[in-house]
């Protein structure tokens, strides 16, 4: 018997009755499943998610049936569902009731009434699964984001639910939160046999792991199969969900490849190891050389030493660097490096107490603050939600600049002229992060500053918001970066440098950074490196592919 | 945070913090005689110090010159006793009045102590063990209001630090009006932002089957026998307290001489009570010391 099955069901939200957000949607998880729902922002997944747990389930017109195993889950008591459904949200933060992590971990238990005996016992034991013990008496303040999400997780699994149901549970999380959080979700499934349902961005850390795969466009399922196959569908549909495929898979059916896809880096390798046994006879793409100019760069830094507090450790320790005017330059490096202290520092926010800012030739503290923040420099914060103050995204825009016909120029620019009239809390992530770009686009910047700005975007998002950074370039505007986004550098940075122990470590261009690194690289650098030299994104690696095959005739 | 997890009493069960800081708070505020004053004051400025460190002692070297100010200050405005040491401003300045504003002083620096010794010692979980079951409702929103604040104030810093980016927020140069201007705008957001933040944590307790029926509470906290034993322990010196109270052997006047009841027979056996219950925080804490000393230099 499956443990999920959802018959015809169509749902239409109360605000919109004519545009149903789900259509009849049919769909059963059988017991100890690991299923993906993949589709993207606004497709219907988080809707179809709220479905299968009653008390969290929308309101609105809907039809259709949802059993959980073989009942109507309309059936089902309020103390059976919260017991035997667990549900994991995307915010770690707002999730978290009490202010202890041993009193969150006790609160699903206390809420259903069990006896000191068995909460200690199901405390202790999640405690000690998820790795808890050593925080198990701190505030839940001082945790990072990864731990919050990690104790929402075995908060929920104390109470021992049968299904786990993840709503985009790392969007909020850095790329070695994010892979720890899904890797204990995996053993979850795997040792405990409790059934998974998760919808994620991240597909390259769940594919591999994943019994099956379901797609979602427009509130219908468009495509359900094993993680190997679904990418053939989905290629051959021209869908836009192909473009968030992890690399294996595009790059397998970019290049021409039939039947079940390399999933992982490992079975990527070795497919190509099998086309190309003696090595490939075109093995890299000419190098792009950046056009040497003698104007000067658009920033300066020398030397930068900053700390928080006079007893503090130092985050910058000689920072130096200098960025080109009219580039796309990129930071990477890892959590807590100092990437974003840096950011704030080249805007005066921080103040070094030794080196030199120069922005456009000048020291940046010799700028006035209108000066500096009007036509010169600008940054859109991690957060994009923190730039929004009023009721709808037209007044925030026009909090910036009075002048309508500028404000539906950047509108249209930023691809956010239908979102106008939203309240900026309404959007999607992605649509938020347009709309924070148009504001600050507003105060005319010639160098803009984004830390992190593709975090919590699905693969479609990016590829818009890729779009606009490129339109922003050709305009002559310098754009710095500062991401954990391997991928999106990659493929769209001009320059990428790293940040590691408080300083700027190497500068290069994509091609050769990542061509050069073996575990800080692309996906499609580490499957393909065996083969060709410097192919870092997945269009690099088919586009020689079809080189190879075009030579060979 | 991290000395007051290193004591030993403050590792006792909540029940003996809260009768202890009770009865301490309590009788300071009862108790006029400026020797029991001296001693609570002590036995406050020792665990005082202990909890706190080198911190503590910082806090301490401001309070003190403060005993001393308000005794100083004292006679200027009372001019009542017999004692007068000399004529200030054609005013006497009498002994009587300087006596009474040390052990005012000393009372209230004293109390100050004592509520951070409670402070460090009686956390929020603490308190919510004790009151939770009698209140469930008020201490689970309490425990809530205590993570929302340190939330908003951390989500104020980052709307502040954005706005800042943009060349919004409020600058050097601004005046009073822009100022007033962007604090709305930024109170605003943050209501927002709050809202929706509670939308998700309702939901979030549903979801864990708040409100399904009755709640049990997760108890961290475990009466040992030797929690009993202090129990005891301090309800007995209490209430000897309580009996010396009751025969006058506490009281104090300042006008016009400085007469105390004298510490004398049964008396002498209460203010002995006074001092054990007070010092016991400290005693525990240094016997606890001495344990580890002589366990290590067995080694």
């Amino acid at each position: 018997m499956a443990h999920f099955e959802i018959k015809d069901l169509t749902f239409a939200y109360a605000a919109a009755k004519d545009r149903p957000a789900l259509k009849d949607v049919t769909l059963s998880v059988g017991r100890g499943e690991y299923m993906v729902l993949c589709g993207r922002s606004g497709s219907g997944k988080t809707t179809l998610l709220r479905h299968l747990k009653p008390v969290l389930t929308p309101h609105g017109k809907r039809s259709g049936e949802i059993l959980f195993n073989g009942i109507s889950v309309k059936q089902l008591s309020e103390r059976d569902q919260a017991a035997k459904i667990g549900y994991v949200m995307q915010n770690p933060d707002d999730q978290i009731v009490t202010d202890k992590v041993w009193h969150e971990l006790a609160f699903g238990l206390e809420s259903l009434g069990c006896d000191q005996k068995t909460m200690r016992a199901r405390v202790a034991e999640m405690a000690c699964y998820f790795g808890i013990q050593d925080w198990f008496h701190r505030d839940v303040v001082n945790l990072s984001g990864g731990q919050k999400q990690l104790l929402n997780l075995a908060s929920i699994m104390a109470m021992q639910p049968e299904v786990l149901i993840l709503d985009e549970p790392t969007s909020q999380l850095d790329p070695i939160a994010a892979s720890d959080f899904l890797n204990t979700v995996r053993k979850i499934n795997l040792e405990l046999g409790t059934t998974i349902i998760i919808t994620e961005h991240r597909l390259e850390d769940i594919f591999p792991h994943a019994d099956r795969a379901v797609v979602m466009e427009g509130g219908c399922v468009i495509a359900d199969d094993a993680p190997g196959r679904i990418g053939k569908l989905l290629y051959e549909q021209r869908s836009p969900m192909f473009t968030a495929m992890p690399a294996p898979v595009r790059i397998y059916y970019g290049a021409g490849g039939t039947g079940e896809s390399p999933l992982t880096v490992r079975e990527g390798r070795r497919w190509l190891s099998d086309v190309y046994p003696d090595g490939a006879k075109i093995n890299a793409l000419p190098e792009i050389q950046l056009p040497e100019t003698d104007e000067e760069p658009a920033l300066i830094l020398k030397e930068l030493w900053f700390r928080y507090e006079k007893d503090s450790p130092d985050i910058m320790r000689g920072v130096s660097m200098e960025v080109p005017k009219g580039s796309l330059f990129a930071i990477v490096g890892g959590n807590g490096a100092g990437k974003s202290t840096t950011l704030k520092a080249i805007c005066g926010i921080n103040r070094p107490y030794r080196g030199k800012v120069r922005v456009f030739g000048k020291p940046v503290e010799k700028y006035r603050s209108s000066e500096l923040f009007s036509r010169c420099l600008s940054m859109l914060p991690q957060d994009p939600k923190s730039l929004f103050v009023k009721k709808t995204v037209r007044e925030d825009l026009e909090e910036m600049n009075p002048d309508k016909e500028k404000v539906m120029e950047t509108a249209r620019l930023c691809q956010v002229e239908e979102l106008l009239d939203s309240h900026p809390y309404d959007l999607s992530g992605g649509e938020q992060q347009r709309a924070a770009l148009a504001k600050v686009l507003l105060t005319e910047p010639r160098l803009l500053l984004l830390d992190e700005p593709t975090k919590g975007i699905d693969s479609f998002f990016k590829e818009s918001f890729a779009g606009i950074l490129a339109e922003l370039k050709a305009r002559g505007i310098t754009v710095i970066m500062v991401s954990h986004d391997v991928e999106f550098c990659a493929r769209y940075a001009d320059m990428v440098s790293m940040f590691f122990d408080g300083q700027i470590l190497t500068t290069d261009t994509p091609q050769r950074f990542f061509g050069g690194n073996s575990f800080y690289t692309t996906a499609a650098n580490r499957m393909s490196r065996h083969v060709f030299r410097h192919a870092v994104t997945a269009e690099n690696v088919i586009e020689l592919i079809r080189l190879n095959e075009g030579g060979g005739e | 945070m991290k000395r007051a997890e290193n004591d030993s009493f403050s590792r006792c069960h909540p029940a003996v913090g809260i009768v202890f800081f009770l009865g301490a708070i309590l009788f300071g505020a009862m108790i006029m005689h400026p020797l029991y004053i001296l001693a609570s004051g002590i036995c406050a400025l020792v665990y005082y110090c202990l909890l706190n460190g080198v911190k503590g002692i910082k806090t301490v070297a401001v309070l003190l010159p403060l005993v001393i100010v308000i005794a100083a200050v004292n006679p200027l405005f009372n001019h009542e006793g017999e004692h007068v040491l000399f004529q200030i401003f054609g005013r006497p300045y009498t002994w009587e009045a300087l006596i009474y504003g040390a052990s005012l002083a000393g009372m209230l620096v004293t109390m100050l102590l004592w509520m951070g010794c409670y402070n460090a010692v009686m956390t929020s979980d603490k308190f919510i063990t004790l009151f939770g079951k009698a209140i469930p409702t008020i201490s689970l929103l309490l425990l809530m209001v205590l993570r929302l604040v340190p939330n908003l104030l951390r989500k104020i810093r980052q709307l502040a630090g954005a706005r800042k980016c943009i060349g919004r927020g409020a600058g050097e140069k601004s005046t009073k009006r822009q100022q007033a201007v962007d604090g709305m705008n930024v109170l605003s957001a943050l209501i927002s932002w709050a809202l929706e933040g509670g939308v998700v944590t309702a939901d979030s307790m549903k979801a864990r089957g708040y409100g399904t029926g009755e709640r049990s509470r997760f108890q961290i906290f475990r009466m040992t026998a030797r929690d009993i034993v202090l129990l005891v322990l301090l309800g007995t010196l209490a209430a000897a307290v309580i009996v010396a109270i009751a025969r006058d052997g506490t009281t104090a006047e300042f006008a016009p001489v400085v007469t105390a009841a004298p510490i004398r027979g049964l008396h002498a056996a209460g203010f002995a009570a006074y001092c054990a219950f007070l010092i016991l925080p400290v005693a525990l804490h240094v016997k606890e010391a001495i344990q580890w000393h002589i366990s290590r230099s067995r080694i």
